[in-house]
């Protein structure tokens, strides 16, 4: 199916059956794709959003999971503050760009800052959501059991929740790659993003195309691999693990 | 039995207990005096909405009583105790389906004994309730006799004084209840844990139980308590025919009937 529309597009561009200026030919996206693995561009751009990626996930999800442990089983500290995080919570990141421009200026700090800024939520909202549904009767149980509070969370909530954290978890990792992308277009010159826009500007379609197919490869592997990791996690949850294939 | 019972220590002791439960404030439980002996069976019956649920949690420490006094081995209740147990109705919901078997017998001890006494005493649980083959299935591999059975060893592993059940066999077919109660009461046999068994069904209230506790209502009230003098061990086709607990059947029915009148006329 892909093969069949690459050579129609191949087709498309060569015998010029529709005109575009820009549009260039599979082959020629190959070939500048080829060119840039060569001169080894392509690696360090990769290993910068990579790098931004990891602290980025890492950070938002380690904020995102533990607020929303606190927020799950206290329903004081929720009625206190969840309207706050409700407030937040809606406003779109890259509204804080200029923001960040002017605080952390064109840099990976501000890069950072918008990815933990956009993936912290899911992370949140799904850790909270999992804890608080773990279900009474479980709690009963632990309490009959005489279990500590310490007992009761690790024995007992985070497992119950591992689902709903897991996913939470898998949903921050979407963002966080697209808000790196996003961040590197516009507020710090480097990494795949950046690589994008300057060939753009480059008049270099064939190597935009290159690196966009690129990216869409790397969210593809990124998924897969997420999906392995949480299978495995879950291995002992029957009733979601086939839901999260 | 129950006389023998009767000269035994109390375990728990209920004085004028009553239970009111927000956000109304609802009155739940009044007046229930009631004292459970060592090593007794104590069967509790009773309709829908008489409070049954609520006693045995109050008896269990998760829910703290209004006002009247309530003892467990002399020392006021003031949250689950030592040695008592709750092994709830809904097993699917109760036992922790990310754990095996075992990891679930373990839940109680791990943490409080040495590896090799936890290994001994989930290993004994286990071979209590016949599911010694099955020690590393998952809960939902089980049927649903026996995830109750798991429910039951991992109460039992813990050593208990007093194992709370609240219908822990009203989900089951009347074939699996059989087997579960004659399995029950060869482990009462075995040990000697005091049990306060609660169901809505008069003919297992009165198979299982040295005594029988009618409870009415609402609110929940002691009706009648009735010592259960049939021959032990009990079996399932000749103790149900004995001429004694037809009589007694008839008796607690009877009961029940009549403290649905008397609730009826209160509200």
């Amino acid at each position: 199916m892909l093969v069949a529309l690459a050579l129609l597009w191949e087709a498309v561009v060569r015998f010029k059956f529709i005109e575009f200026e820009y549009l260039p030919a599979p082959s020629g996206i190959l070939s500048a794709w080829g060119g840039l693995i060569a001169s080894g561009e392509m690696l360090d751009q990769t290993l910068h959003t990579f790098y931004a990626v990891a602290i980025g996930w890492t950070v938002a999800t380690a904020l995102g999971v533990g607020l929303g442990i606190v927020l799950g089983l206290s329903a004081t500290v929720r009625k206190w503050s969840l309207a706050s995080f409700e407030m937040l919570r809606p406003l779109p990141a890259i509204a804080f760009l200029p923001l960040a421009l002017l605080l952390f200026n064109f840099s990976l700090k501000t890069e950072l800052v918008l990815i933990i800024y956009a993936s912290l939520w899911p992370a949140l909202v799904n850790t909270m959501g999992g804890v608080m549904n773990v279900s009474s009767q479980l709690r009963d149980v632990s309490k009959s059991m005489r279990l500590t509070r310490m007992q009761t969370l690790i024995k007992i909530v985070l497992p119950a929740a591992s689902p709903s954290i897991v996913t939470g978890c898998r949903l921050s990792m979407g963002l966080t790659l697209v808000m790196a992308i996003i961040a590197e277009m516009l507020a710090n010159p480097h990494g795949l993003g950046y690589a994008v826009i300057s060939e753009l500007q480059a008049i270099q379609p064939q190597r935009m195309f290159a690196y966009i197919i690129y990216i869409g490869l790397i969210a593809i592997g990124l998924n897969y691999i997420l999906t392995r990791i949480s299978n495995a996690i879950l291995r002992n949850h029957p009733h979601v693990r086939g839901q999260n294939v | 039995m129950a006389t023998a019972a009767a000269t035994k220590r109390a375990i728990f002791e209920c004085l004028d207990v009553r239970l009111e439960l927000p956000p109304l404030q609802r009155c739940i439980l009044e007046g229930i005096t009631l004292d459970l002996r060592e090593g007794e069976f104590l069967t509790i019956v009773g309709g829908s909405g008489t409070g049954k649920t609520s006693l045995l949690r109050v008896l269990g420490g998760l829910t703290p009583v209004t006002s009247g006094s309530l003892l467990f081995g002399g020392q006021k209740v003031t949250g689950p105790a030592d040695g008592v147990v709750i092994v709830f109705q809904d097993y699917s919901r109760a036992l922790l389906q990310w754990r095996t078997v075992a990891g679930n017998v373990a839940l109680g001890l791990e943490g409080r004994v040495s590896s090799a006494e936890l290994k001994d005493r989930v290993a004994n649980a286990l071979e209590m309730v016949g599911l010694e083959k099955r020690t590393e299935d998952y809960p939902w591999q089980l049927s649903g006799g026996m995830q109750q059975r798991v429910q039951i060893a991992r109460a039992l592993a813990l050593q208990p004084a007093v194992l709370l059940m609240d219908e822990p066999f009203g989900a089951l077919d009347a074939m699996t209840k059989a087997t579960l109660q004659d399995e029950l009461l060869g482990v009462h046999s075995r040990t000697g844990t005091s049990y306060v068994f609660i169901t809505h069904d008069i003919e297992e209230a009165v198979y299982l139980g040295d005594r029988v506790i009618v409870l009415g209502g609402p609110p929940g009230r002691i009706y009648n308590n009735i010592a259960i003098d049939l021959p032990s061990p009990r079996e399932q086709i000749v103790t149900r025919q004995m001429p004694e607990f037809l009589a007694l059947r008839a008796e607690i029915h009877a009961e029940i009937e009549k403290s649905k009148l008397a609730a009826h006329a209160v509200s």
